[in-house]
């Protein structure tokens, strides 16, 4: 019963997405693919559908630099000071996503960085990176530290000690994190609708602007091809690492 | 943490001789926490003490309170903190019970059902939340789904509009928020033996006072970080109230929004950002402290 609650919009958004009939009806009248043909052959789709790769494709190669340095950091030193910044780089996690989206708009407008995928890429970076250091927090405790003394010990430099002592039993932590970086970033939309302009609309954005006016199933189109990016990154995450370690991760 | 204290702290690490260099480490965090959320909330706080006139999103170099005066004592912005703080209590209430049950379930079964638990409730958590909202639109429609199922079950008379309307508005919420709590309650739950719900059992409690007495006082903190996201998060609650509420479920954040990109008021939206942080921090204290109390209360009945 519950399991249908969790289910069930999923279950719309697909079903309505393969809809014969322009109107939102569920379960669908009529399977056709009429509407995906529509969709990728809509420039503004397309459009918002690339910008949302860009901007979660930064997002998660600045979160997870971030997130992994801060994290290693941490590891070596437990001062005052470290704790406090990375104890307030999880606050944003916590901070509605509407007061993030209004802050930064008028403290990117001072630099004439609205509308662009920089200020996106910071605004979504703020959930991303705390996600990327509580992941890899759990891998580097899990990491045998005294491999790290040997390889020093052995007279590798640190940078050495870290590409061929560390990196090979924490790359799995790296992907994981990183992905869910990207997933993150695909689906945020609060902070997006603010910050972004008419050429940087996310996929997300441009959805919810659309369904504000009209309910057609293009919306469950875009949805659904979202739907299945984000399980193919979750395989990926799973294949992997085991899906109790993504679990854990979660 | 002071911020003397702080500084004092920075200024033994600079000065320490052989500086060390795994410092650096801490560079690109600090420049993104400062650079991408402390100083642009600043601003935020800022902006909104500053005048609002008309025609311009706010008056530069104004230091006034007129905004926070304008906000609150607004017939409209009354309202909207009246309707928020008892949505926000709906919604985190149904939210824990359903994100508790949900858990607990998932914790008791095994194999597949398990699995289809848990997948069940990662997947609207990678889901975009406009979509999983707008979902529901044509569910609790007049003529969608629920309303067909309820009348052929003779449950309600005549169409029921749930959606645009409080009904929808709570659900949506509540359906966006319950994810990341069950997640945070199975977390905890998997730290507990099951044998001992089992050892309850054998003793002959029943189902319910084995989970009250036994799992119950175990999950509180589980629970708890349930509590603080579900409460900041309905407070600040947007795409629900805003796509599946009516006219008359207007939260912080619809009003803001509306300030924002449609009147163009942005101190008013400053003013109101930070009543609506001060909101769900005292809601986030309130849930805390009923917390405390209750987990007194079920260690006594435990004991």
């Amino acid at each position: 019963m519950l399991t249908v609650f969790m289910l069930l919009p999923i279950a719309v958004v697909i079903g309505t997405s393969f809809n014969e009939s322009g109107s939102l009806v569920f379960p669908p009248e009529g399977i056709s693919f009429a509407w995906y043909v529509e969709f990728f052959a809509d420039a503004r789709w397309l459009r918002s559908f690339e910008n949302s790769l860009i901007v979660a494709t930064g997002t998660m190669v600045i979160s997870t630099l971030i997130g992994l340095t801060a994290a290693l950091g941490i590891e070596f030193r437990q001062n005052r000071v470290a704790k406090s910044i990375v104890g307030l780089g999880a606050v944003p996690l916590f901070i509605p996503p509407i007061v993030l989206g209004v802050s930064l708009l008028f403290y990117l407008s001072f630099f004439g960085l609205q509308q662009t995928y920089v200020g996106l890429i910071i605004a979504h970076s703020l959930w991303a990176t705390p996600i990327v250091f509580f992941v890899m927090q759990s891998v580097f405790s899990r990491f045998d530290w005294s491999l790290w003394d040997a390889g020093l010990d052995l007279g590798a430099s640190p940078r050495r000690s870290f590409r061929y002592v560390m990196l090979p039993s924490i790359k799995t932590g790296i992907v994981v994190s990183a992905l869910l970086a990207f997933i993150v970033s695909l689906q945020e939309f609060v902070m997006a609708l603010f910050i972004s302009g008419r050429g940087t609309r996310t996929l997300p954005v441009f959805a919810w602007l659309e369904m504000r006016t009209n309910l057609s199933p293009m919306v469950s189109v875009a949805s659904t091809i979202f739907v299945f990016i984000t399980i193919a990154a979750i395989g990926i995450a799973v294949s992997a690492s085991s899906l109790n370690r993504l679990a854990d991760y979660l | 943490m002071s911020t003397s204290r702080i500084r004092d702290s920075l200024r033994t690490d600079l000065q320490q001789r052989d500086f060390d260099k795994r410092s650096l480490l801490f560079v690109p965090i600090a420049l993104l926490v400062f650079g991408g959320f402390v100083f642009p909330f600043l601003i935020l706080i800022r902006i909104s003490l500053a005048g609002q006139p008309s025609g311009a999103p706010y008056e530069e170099g104004s230091l006034t309170l007129e905004s926070f005066v304008h906000v609150v004592t607004s017939d409209l912005i009354q309202y909207i903190i009246g309707f928020s703080i008892l949505y926000a209590v709906t919604t985190t209430l149904l939210a824990l019970v359903v994100a508790t049950f949900y858990a607990y379930a998932a914790w008791r079964t095994s194999g597949v059902t398990k699995y289809v638990l848990l997948f069940s409730s990662i997947l609207p958590l990678l889901t975009t939340l406009a979509v999983k909202t707008y979902a529901w639109a044509p569910l609790l429609a007049p003529n969608g789904n629920v309303n067909d199922l309820l009348l052929l079950f003779s449950v309600i008379g005549e169409p029921v509009q749930f959606a645009p309307g409080l009904v929808g508005a709570v659900v949506g919420q509540v359906y966006n928020m319950v994810p990341f709590g069950i997640l945070a309650i199975y977390s905890v739950l998997m730290s507990i033996e099951e044998s001992k719900i089992e050892a309850a059992r054998d003793l002959g409690a029943s189902r319910i006072r084995s989970f009250y007495e036994v799992v119950l006082p175990e999950i509180i903190p589980g629970i708890a970080v349930a509590s603080i996201i579900f409460v900041t998060w309905s407070v600040g609650a947007y795409a629900a109230p805003q796509l599946l509420g009516g006219g008359a479920e207007r939260s912080y954040a619809v009003q803001i929004e509306s300030y924002m990109l449609a009147e163009l008021q942005w101190a008013f939206a400053g003013a109101l950002s930070v009543l609506m942080l001060l909101t769900g921090a005292i809601g986030v204290l309130i849930a805390l402290w009923v917390l405390n109390q209750s987990e007194g209360g079920v260690r006594i009945a435990g004991q």
